[in-house]
């Protein structure tokens, strides 16, 4: 059976359309699968995706971040050259005397040659790796409760390119030494594995030869073939999803949650408790998922015993959403089949079954999973997504959580303390109120800690002292300010969310306001990224970037210095959510005699402080140690005598910290505003 | 033409309850103010025996209705019983107490009488020949001076027990006692079923009067025994904050605050907290706080009425000693 | 089973009291309303007897346009209509007055249980509810931490100092309702709950169709009523007791006892 001769031709052509076919058939499945999900517009910005694809599927930028990414570096661009070669590999089938060369010249196939075996070479380097790691490094990030599955997956995979490869470079080695003496044949020289390959076929007839060629490039060619059907199967069903995925990524801030539309009058149901009401490309997410682990890796829930793991969350997901969709669509009346078949995948709950209640609950939102992820995968939204079911339909939540809404509804904060008291904490200090002089520059936007919280208050104090050194104009809106709701929103509670946002954005836009300055990442985030969805159109400041801004134009200028050691500690909601690195360090290096250190999880590897996404609010009962005493003690190790932070919440979460490692007197949490008010105020007095 | 004071006093187990006595030194008071007879109404199983030591408190006649039936307060026996004594004599002024009885009681007969009620009076005076009456509204944030129309009889106010000062009893003085025989209605409306002792005798934060609280300045569980002292002598309950729970000193049950239980005693007593917000946020609408810590700059000072700078482990052993006293001599 | 529940709204817990110009009430400006805690606790109640034996539950309330809101609340937690007595000729009522619309609306609704909170958070006065059952004529049993019914009659439990009392009542009767938040966790309405809420029957009536006049109940009928108001005197917060340990300890134990008088 000579490839590429009647009738070996045709029947390579028989077997090619089949897996071909197969492969569509099954990918269209797939596809049917996604539509399942609510529309969801990410056809916009189509150049800028583009570049995404370059960026993050040609370029592999966030696999590489790590190590091992490395390795699949390899192994990728190994799969795209040896694509490259397939296509000839199938030319040849069906006509044997296909060839590259006759098309691109003898030169530019011989360096095509080259690339192939030096790809090839190293993918094998890379998959020995890769099977070193999973079997004997057996990193904890590749761990799944289905280990068995999991890795008998892994091994078919890496066997089959294993194969693959091997058995082109046999069909090369052939071909190569075939080549030799026959007039209309060329085999480069150049490509120096397959030619060494061929040492091993020394001395064999031309027919030895022609049989050792057929056979391997039959094998190789069914190989290929059978990979291709085996994809959609496997983990490898990332290769489909993945540059999609890139493509149809979230272009807007992660910080921004969607909005649900509240008014539909039609709708009989809000949020998800349904595979199928994620919207498309959330369940994209689903195919596109390497189970890399990386987003584990990172999720400070994961690292302190709670049972949640982000990439347990999205293999459930997939498993689920690939037994249910073929059923869904395989019947009508899934609800019939569910009662019928309690047992059976369709009667299986979403929220219950497949994902827990303390799963979606122990989200703390720092955006890690997405932030790690290669291939964009945004896990958090479809925590939300599952919060806001039981929140808005089932009014399902700890009793405590229940007691901040309440507090929110009635007193626009979280402690439920007198809403016209917001305005207390400014009293005797130098700043008007927008009432009393609405002709300023700047909104400072309090929120409820720097509000409410006699610790948070020093913060805004100081802000207050550095904005009036400056000379910046700003006021302040006193008992007329409201909470913001963002953490209403991360709590699932969207319907309070948008009545406190419509809110606030009347009151703010009722004194012409531009432009806002907020000490509170989540207000920041949530003002800046979220309330556009509302009718505003602000510049947002986060004070770390506005009082970068004023020591680079000398408004600020730090006159005393401070003998200590502190280690700076990133807010997920200003770093990961908003790219906000540098400037608070900014602020800091300002500060004469300031040595300052970094923890291993630092930038947007930073480790949670515990206290977003609503858990500032929820007893943490569960894992093996609380996500605050965690980071506190990351930053213990360093040694510091300060701890410097740039959010309320993890003022409160490392001062906790500290008394649990009893070191609250050694050791002090301040906010920058509160290190740089004390270097430019001190110096005067 | 309505004329006098009458208080209706509480009588249980063969004693009077001790309010019952204040109401009588009330109501001499301001019978003594509109020149008008003090009058008594006392129900009770064995009552009449002792009807007659309300002289003691100033009460000139008690009207006693002395029946097995009326054992304990029910109102379908009680009330159209003391409305038709209430009729028949037609005082100005009534008064109760505002126990959980009295309260039942006062508002029944007020509807019954068609007459105007002040509940839960800390004072009372009498201007213009009738009756003026203090009493707190909005949880305590607020006093109203309530007054009752013109020729509105009978005035009806109840007492908030253990405000009013109560007079030392001249026992050389009796009450002239009148039995009145009535048919007392039959009526099975309401029964107490049972009465169930608490388990572990632990009155519920959330329930409680008085909270005495520990943090983490208490620096061990073991040394919450001495809280759990003087919250038996004020007749209280224990509470922690976070951290001390966090500790594993006390349950979860025991918390205070915003993650915990949201208390609103009349005194809460803090003992080694600092005051973070979260716990403020549970306690701070206490009637009275008291704050014992050793850092004068903790935020608790902030909220509390009365602040202690020291070290607990000083304060606390004395304080109790000095409630000891308080309670044994009172 | 039908349960009747009573509504009043009052100023929430947190508001800062402040005097009105007419130096006898507060000034409402700065009002978040809210449905009285311990009625919402007398919600809650009946709505659990809704879930467990079928009971269909109606919110009575009065006051003005804005109670509204709060029997919409309600009906979002869960309960089936409402009635509002919205006549401006009740405003001024005392307690009496009160009780005697609330007893004249009842008259129109059938209910085999009436529930109200024990005292509404604002007057505190402990007597509206317990006038109703006088006024209807029927039984009453205050304040309530758990609530069952069962043939014919209701049983609920109450504490006392150290103990719980069991107590039952025959229907028709009327509970009134103590505890605490954390005892009762009212719960917190779904957003299904809160558009079906805006659909739900809510009928406002006027003292003429209650079968009452002006003179009956509002100022014309007034027994008694808040003549002048004052604030506490101005607490000072953060006050440091000054001495050694002993003075100080006789100097609380003082302050408790005679300023305070909570010990």
């Amino acid at each position: 059976m000579q490839p590429g001769h009647f009738p070996a031709n045709i029947l390579f052509i028989l077997i090619f359309v089949a897996a071909n076919g197969f492969f569509v058939f099954t990918a269209y499945k797939l596809y049917r699968i996604l539509r399942l999900g609510k529309p969801e517009d990410r056809f916009d910005r189509r150049s800028e995706r583009l570049k995404s694809v370059v960026t993050f599927v040609l370029g592999q930028r966030r696999v590489i971040r790590e190590p091992a990414g490395w390795g699949h570096f390899f192994i990728f661009w190994g799969f795209v050259i040896i694509s490259i070669g397939s296509l000839e590999t199938f030319g040849v089938g069906i006509y044997h005397g296909f060839a590259y060369w006759k098309f691109l010249g003898k030169g530019l196939t011989s360096l095509l040659y080259l690339l192939q075996d030096l790809f090839c070479a190293a993918v094998v380097v890379a998959l020995c790796v890769a099977l070193y790691r999973r079997f004997v490094v057996k990193p904890e990030r590749l761990r799944y409760e289905d280990q068995k599955a999991v890795n008998q997956d892994a091994c078919i995979i890496i066997g089959l390119i294993l194969l693959l490869i091997v058995l082109l470079f046999g069909a090369r080695a052939a071909e190569y030494l075939l080549a030799q003496g026959e007039a209309g044949r060329y085999f480069p020289r150049l490509a120096f594995v397959s030619v060494a390959f061929s040492s091993l076929f020394t001395g064999l007839t031309k027919e030895g030869l022609q049989a050792w060629y057929s056979f391997c490039w039959w094998g190789h060619t069914v190989v290929i073939l059978g990979f291709l059907i085996y994809i959609p199967f496997s983990k490898h069903l990332h290769l489909l999803g993945a540059i999609p995925n890139v493509f149809f990524r979230r272009l807007s801030s992660v910080g921004e949650l969607s909005k649900m539309d509240l008014e539909d009058e039609t709708a009989e149901t809000y949020g998800v408790s349904r595979i199928e009401e994620f919207s498309w490309k959330q369940l994209l997410d689903l195919y596109a998922c390497t189970e890399c682990g990386r987003c584990s890796d990172n999720c400070p829930a994961t690292l302190t015993g709670k049972p949640l793991s982000p990439k347990l969350t999205i293999h459930h997901l997939k498993e689920h959403l690939q037994a249910k969709g073929k059923m869904v669509l395989a019947q009508q009346g899934a609800e019939e089949a569910a009662t019928a078949n309690p047992e059976g995948e369709l009667a299986r709950a979403l929220i219950g079954d497949i994902c827990q209640h303390d799963e979606l609950w122990s989200c703390t939102t720092c955006g890690n999973c997405i932030e790690n992820c290669p291939v964009f995968i945004e896990h958090i939204d479809k925590y939300v997504d599952m919060r806001r079911y039981l929140v808005l339909m089932e009014s399902n939540f700890s009793p405590e959580v229940q007691n901040v809404m309440r507090n929110w509804e009635t007193n626009s904060n979280p402690w439920g303390l007198g809403f016209a008291t917001r305005g207390d904490w400014a009293k005797g200090l130098p700043v008007k109120t927008l009432a009393e002089d609405s002709q300023v520059e700047y909104l400072y936007y309090v929120g409820c800690a720097g509000s409410f919280d006699e610790r948070a208050k020093k913060i805004s104090s100081a802000l207050v002292t550095l904005l009036n050194e400056a000379g910046v104009s700003f006021g302040i809106l006193g008992a007329e300010e409201k909470c913001c709701g963002e953490t209403a929103r991360r709590l699932g509670n969207e319907y309070l969310f948008q009545s406190m946002a419509t809110e606030l954005v009347e009151i703010i836009n009722s004194y012409g306001v531009k432009k806002i300055i907020t000490a509170c990442p989540h207000g920041y985030n949530c003002l800046k990224n979220e309330y556009p969805q509302f009718g505003a159109n602000w510049e947002v400041y986060h004070h770390s970037e506005f009082l970068a801004t004023l020591l680079k134009g000398g408004q600020l200028q730090p006159q005393q210095g401070m003998d200590k050691n502190l280690v700076f500690h990133d807010s997920c909601y200003l770093g990961r959510y908003n790219d906000l690195y540098e400037e608070p360090r900014t602020v800091l290096n300002s500060i004469l005699g300031l040595k300052f250190s970094e923890m291993d999880r630092s930038r947007n590897k930073a480790f949670c402080c515990g206290a977003g996404g609503g858990r500032m609010w929820m007893e943490e009962t569960l894992g093996d140690q609380k996500i605050n005493d965690a980071r506190t003690g990351q930053a213990l190790q360093l040694e510091p005598d300060i701890i410097g932070v740039s959010c309320p919440f993890c003022t409160t979460m490392f001062e906790d910290g500290l008394k649990t490692f009893d070191m609250d007197e050694k050791v002090k949490v301040y906010d920058i505003a509160e290190i740089l008010a004390q270097a430019v105020t001190s110096a005067k007095e | 033409m309505a004329q006098g004071v009458c208080v209706i006093t509480e009588f249980r187990e063969g004693k009077f309850r001790r309010v019952s006595f204040e109401i009588a030194s009330e109501g001499r008071k301001l019978a003594d103010a509109l020149g008008e007879p003090l009058l008594a109404v006392a129900l009770g199983e064995g009552v009449e025996a002792v009807a007659s030591d309300l002289g003691g408190y100033g009460v000139e006649k008690v009207i006693v209705v002395d029946d097995a039936l009326l054992k304990d307060y029910r109102a379908e026996t009680y009330v159209p019983v003391v409305a038709e004594i209430l009729q028949n004599l037609s005082p100005k002024v009534i008064l109760t107490a505002a126990s959980v009885d009295g309260k039942d009681l006062s508002a029944r007969l007020a509807a019954r009488l068609g007459a105007g009620l002040a509940t839960d009076c800390t004072e009372l005076q009498i201007e213009g020949g009738g009756l003026k009456a203090k009493r707190p509204m909005y949880a305590g944030k607020a006093f109203a001076w309530c007054e009752w129309s013109d020729g509105a009889w009978p005035q009806v106010a109840s007492c908030r027990p253990n405000v009013m000062d109560c007079l030392a009893p001249d026992t050389s003085k009796k009450a002239e006692v009148e039995k009145v025989e009535v048919a007392l209605p039959a009526g099975n409306l309401t029964q107490v079923v049972s009465i169930e002792k608490d388990a572990g005798g632990k009155l519920d934060l959330t329930e409680a009067e008085v909270i005495v609280s520990g943090g983490r300045g208490m620096k061990g569980p073991e040394n919450f025994a001495m809280l759990e002292e003087l919250a038996g002598i004020l007749g209280g309950t224990v509470g922690a904050s976070r951290s001390a729970v966090d500790s594993g000193w006390r349950p979860h049950a025991d918390q205070v605050g915003q993650t915990g239980k949201v208390v609103t005693p009349n005194l809460y007593v803090a003992c080694g907290i600092s005051g973070a917000i979260q716990h403020l946020a549970g306690m701070s609408s206490s009637k009275y706080i008291v704050a014992v810590n050793k850092d004068p700059e903790a935020p608790i000072f902030s909220k509390a009425d009365y602040g202690i700078v020291g070290d607990l482990f000083e304060f606390l052993p004395a304080f109790i000693e000095e409630v000891k006293t308080l309670k044994s001599t009172c | 089973m039908n349960i009747v529940v009573l509504v009043k709204q009052v100023p929430d817990t947190e508001t800062k009291i402040k005097i009105g110009a007419d130096g006898k009430s507060i000034d409402t400006s700065e009002v978040k309303w809210i449905i009285n805690p311990y009625d919402e606790y007398a919600v809650e109640a009946a709505l659990r007897l809704q879930d467990s034996v079928g009971a269909s539950v109606t919110i009575l309330s009065m006051g003005p346009e804005r109670t509204v809101e709060s029997i919409r609340t309600a009906l979002a937690m869960g309960a089936d209509t409402g009635v509002l007595v919205d006549d401006q000729a009740t405003e001024g009522s005392d307690a009496l007055g009160k009780a005697k619309v609330l007893a004249a609306a009842l008259k129109s609704l059938e209910f085999d249980l009436v529930f109200c909170g024990h005292r509404a958070v604002d007057d505190d006065e402990n007597q509206v509810g317990i006038m109703v059952a006088e006024l209807a004529g029927i039984p009453h049993l205050g304040l309530a931490i758990s609530v069952e019914v069962a043939d014919g009659k209701v049983t609920i439990q109450r504490p006392i100092e150290g103990a719980k009392v069991t107590m039952e009542a025959t229907l028709p009767a009327l509970v009134t309702f103590g505890g605490a938040h954390a005892v009762w966790n009212p719960r917190y309405a779904s957003l299904p709950g809160i558009m079906k809420a805006k659909k739900k029957p809510l009928e406002t009536k006027m003292l003429a169709d209650l079968g009452l006049s002006a003179a009956d109940v509002g100022n014309e009928a007034v027994k008694v009523s808040v003549t002048s108001m004052e604030l506490p005197s101005e607490r000072q917060a953060g006050r440091v007791l000054e001495g050694d340990t002993a003075e100080k300890a006789r100097e609380l134990t003082r302050l408790l006892r005679e300023e305070a008088k909570v010990i």
